[in-house]
């Protein structure tokens, strides 16, 4: 197994090979001392609900919650679910809101990276301004938006007559035209800069002088780019797309808070549905059902995420 | 650094022309980024009046602190509903942060230096945890906080706050505990000490930035919690910040300038916490995902 030098001197037998796992868990009893508080914790706020979700999306349930007089139905909301246009126009909607809003995130948050990976005065400050989105709570980043995007004072519209393009405002979130891709700028404003402290980490392990050798073969800032660093840049690229392809699929805070999933549901994502399943129509039981299919679709992604990790894990031990 | 050379060497090649994109780029890119911090700012100087115009104006005739005034005076209902929810979220933030932090060290400690069976299995359920969406809990854990009696009060929303706190804690301070090298606590077990001696008196020292820039992080992310406090509670003395402001939404009419002052005034604790430690912060998030 993992053998870090001198590891034995924190055992009181050193590991011999082939122990059967009983002894092993044994062995190790102290170090689980460690861990118990923290996992006693997690299966009670974490643990516990997983699996009272997937037990409550077998049932249906009463509307007051009062659970003695759920009724076990099969796969029933499974079916109500998948058999309905508004999950399929749902799922589409949560599509666009994820892929675009991903990729327009990790290209802003690539281009800030790259502009501000060479020295210069002032950069640490500008780092930090940039960075102020994504510090600002989700709930005032919805509310100043709502301000901005209002239909009777809102300054974007005020900005955009200014420069002579539209000559009344415009009325960007209630519109079912619009709606989710307004949402969507917000968001992108909110997340660009996780990308760019990530690629800006990542710009700093590309070795200086492959740079320097390229740039002396006479390749362009573009082919260094390409062929440099590029390359380097993919491992923390997966992290940083799937990172944020998975805090955007799970967004709530400015859908719901900017437009609560409407005009007629064009800017609902699953997350704001479920909520809506739940707590607005008290459906608990086809809530948990959706819960629970989010659930399998964020093991895939976990999955390569894990996969992504422990790729940079084996690199580094090969370093 | 060969400054002169590269930059000689670059404008030959006309990267003098990438260099200008670049400037370019980022004072668009500043100008997105602050302009609705601004833009908050400038409407929390306004009277109801003065923002209820189009086209708006970009600075207002009559700048007033009033909205402000009406946040922080105790004597009138705005503010001393405003200062409760205040108090309420620091106080709510503050108790995660500590319960997190100090469930989270040992059992960091342990996944960074110890192999017993079940470490990775176990690293990656809690690293997963990160990835599902707070509504995932929401039902069954309202379910949980109702029948323990906890629906309205503190205690619902600390112990759920774990479910994320505690989580991206374990993570962070690994990754701090992963750059301390396994030969000081040695040194320390030959010199006679135990291992929770070695843990206690040299590793927890040196870890110190790891603790602040995780405290940060946790404190933050309470701060900005929103969903949870949104459900479970219900009175309006138990509310924290995000849900409280709702109140300067009323059916008719909305306070926007009271709004964007009380935005204005729950963004500054968090900005200026992340503005000083903010060197401890960015390590903090960047070294699981990039080593080198």
């Amino acid at each position: 197994m993992s053998t870090v030098p001198g590891q034995a001197i924190f055992r009181d037998v050193p590991e011999p090979k082939r122990l059967g796992l009983g002894r092993k868990v044994w062995n190790s009893r102290f170090d689980y001392l460690y861990v118990a508080p923290a996992l006693i914790v997690m299966l009670i706020v974490i643990g516990y609900p997983i699996y009272y979700t997937i037990e409550l999306s077998f049932f249906n349930t009463p509307a007051s919650l009062a659970l003695s007089a759920k009724q076990f139905n099969g796969l029933d909301n499974y079916v109500t679910i998948l058999s309905s246009p508004i999950f399929w126009k749902v799922t589409w909607q949560t599509v666009v809101w994820t892929v675009v809003s991903t990729f327009f995130a990790f290209m802003l948050g690539l281009g800030a990276a790259l502009a501000l990976h060479r020295e210069f005065v002032g950069r640490g400050f500008l780092r930090a301004l940039l960075l102020i989105p994504w510090v600002v709570s989700a709930v005032a980043a919805s509310y100043v938006w709502k301000w901005l995007y209002h239909s009777d004072f809102g300054a974007i519209s005020a900005m955009l007559s200014g420069i002579g393009l539209i000559d009344r405002p415009i009325n960007f979130i209630d519109n079912t035209n619009t709606s989710l891709y307004a949402l969507i700028v917000v968001n992108v404003w909110k997340e660009f800069s996780f990308a760019m402290i990530m690629l800006m980490a990542g710009l700093q392990t590309v070795p200086d002088t492959l740079l320097r050798a390229a740039q002396v073969d006479g390749a362009s800032p573009w082919q260094r780019f390409w062929h440099v660093t590029f390359p380097h840049l993919s491992g923390v690229s997966m992290v940083t797309l799937l990172l944020l392809a998975v805090q955007n699929f799970n967004s709530f805070i400015i859908p719901w808070i900017m437009t609560g999933g409407g005009p007629a549901g064009s800017s609902d994502i699953w997350i704001t549905h479920i909520y809506q399943l739940a707590f607005g129509r008290q459906r608990w039981g086809v809530a948990s059902a959706y819960a629970v299919i989010l659930f399998i679709v964020m093991m895939v992604l976990g999955y390569f995420y894990v996969r992504a990790l422990t790729k940079g894990d084996e690199a580094r031990a090969g370093a | 650094m060969t400054m002169e050379l590269s930059a000689g060497a670059a404008k030959r090649r006309g990267a003098g022309g990438w260099r200008w994109a670049g400037r370019i780029f980022l004072v668009l890119l500043l100008g997105f980024t602050v302009m609705p911090m601004i833009w908050m700012f400038i409407t929390s100087l306004k009277t109801g009046f003065a923002a209820m115009q189009y086209p708006p104006q970009w600075w207002p005739a009559e700048p007033t602190l009033d909205n402000y005034w009406r946040l922080i005076d105790p004597s009138g209902t705005v503010g001393r509903d405003f200062l409760q929810y205040f108090w309420n979220s620091i106080w709510v933030s503050t108790l995660t942060t500590i319960l997190a932090v100090v469930v989270a060290v040992p059992a960091a400690y342990a996944f960074s230096r110890f192999r017993f069976p079940g470490r990775t299995f176990l690293f990656f359920a809690v690293l997963l945890r990160n990835m599902f969406p707070a509504v995932v809990f929401l039902v069954p854990l309202f379910i949980l906080m109702k029948a323990l009696g906890l629906v309205n009060t503190h205690g619902s929303l600390i112990l759920t706050y774990l479910t994320f706190g505690l989580p991206l804690a374990i993570w962070l301070l690994k990754g701090f505990y992963d750059n301390i090298p396994v030969q000081l606590e040695q040194a320390a077990r030959i010199d006679g000490a135990t291992r929770f001696q070695a843990f206690f008196l040299i590793v927890m020292p040196l870890s110190t930035p790891g603790i602040i820039a995780t405290s940060i992080y946790s404190f933050i992310g309470a701060w900005n919690e929103y969903i949870y406090a949104y459900t479970f509670l219900t009175r309006h003395d138990q509310m924290t910040l995000p849900v409280g402001i709702q109140r300067f939404f009323s059916e008719n009419a909305t306070d926007w300038p009271g709004l964007m002052a009380a935005t204005f005034m729950m963004s500054i604790p968090v900005v200026v916490l992340f503005l000083v430690l903010q060197r401890y912060f960015v390590r903090a998030l960047t070294e699981g995902a990039v080593k080198h």
